[in-house]
């Protein structure tokens, strides 16, 4: 992807949530915005899967928050295919417990790697969305 | 906005914390473990930051006499005021995170998320994105 196009879609991201958008054409941020948008659709296969397998799972908000984040990066789901849930629904509430820290996770680190602050601000405030969502799906166990 | 200038924004917010959680644990019995964690933590945060922005020559913001949190007769008023304090954190943190770099867009981001899981302690819901308006 080209610096004209990488500007472009940093600066789709940045609007999608309400900042100003200042253009930073830096390759890496778009790569960034890539892996976001990979690590925000795995999850929500993952979320949907398992509301699929245990349907007395109360689930749907963290679908439409982690919906949210995904059109702010740009992301698909279609392309992504998830693990199975495991079948008991206190298992697989620890899976999704430990896949959302592990989101967070990355999401923090990748956050102190961008170039531009509007990226780094979406990317940030994505990571502490997760990082509740981990917290409310811990507590439904 | 400078990072001096977030930094700032962000120690006027721990000052107010630091005020409000002995209120409210004084208020409201039950919310008083809850309070009373809370303010150590806002306490530590605002000593972290008056060291900090010692260290870049500059004056700290001082404390305010009182605070307009709105009304904390219930418990449940009291709980929408430490979580929208906290939302106010959160979003100091981001602005911070978003003009440094290195270990203050570390510490800002590592306090973002301390403020967003502290919403939830006080009854908020997850969002999409804490932070941001």
């Amino acid at each position: 992807m080209g610096v004209a196009q990488a500007t472009h879609r940093l600066d789709d991201v940045a609007d999608a949530v309400g900042l100003d958008p200042k253009p930073q054409p830096d390759p890496e941020d778009d790569r960034l915005v890539r892996d976001a948008a990979l690590q925000v659709s795995t999850l929500l296969a993952l979320v949907e899967a398992t509301a699929s397998r245990h349907d007395g799972l109360a689930l749907a908000p963290f679908e439409v928050i982690l919906r949210e984040q995904l059109a702010a990066v740009g992301g698909s789901l279609a392309t992504t295919d998830a693990e199975p849930p495991p079948d008991d629904p206190k298992a697989a509430l620890e899976a999704l417990t430990e896949a959302f820290g592990d989101v967070a996770k990355t999401l923090r680190r990748d956050c102190l790697r961008a170039f531009s602050p509007a990226l780094t601000r979406v990317l940030a405030a994505m990571s502490a969305g997760v990082a509740q969502c981990a917290q409310e799906i811990g507590d439904l166990r | 906005m400078t990072p001096t200038d977030a930094l700032q924004a962000w120690l006027a917010l721990e000052h107010e914390a630091v005020w409000l959680h002995p209120v409210i644990g004084a208020r409201h019995r039950d919310l008083l473990p809850r309070a009373r964690t809370a303010f150590e933590t806002h306490r530590d945060t605002r000593d972290a930051l008056l060291r900090r922005i010692e260290g870049l020559d500059a004056e700290p913001v001082s404390t305010a006499l009182t605070y307009d949190v709105g009304s904390l007769a219930s418990a449940n008023r009291a709980r929408r005021a430490a979580r929208d304090l906290e939302a106010r954190i959160s979003a100091a943190c981001l602005t911070l995170a978003g003009v440094t770099e290195g270990d203050v867009r570390a510490y800002a981001v590592k306090n973002l998320t301390r403020a967003a899981l502290a919403e939830l302690t006080w009854g908020a819901k997850p969002r999409a994105f804490p932070g941001l308006p």
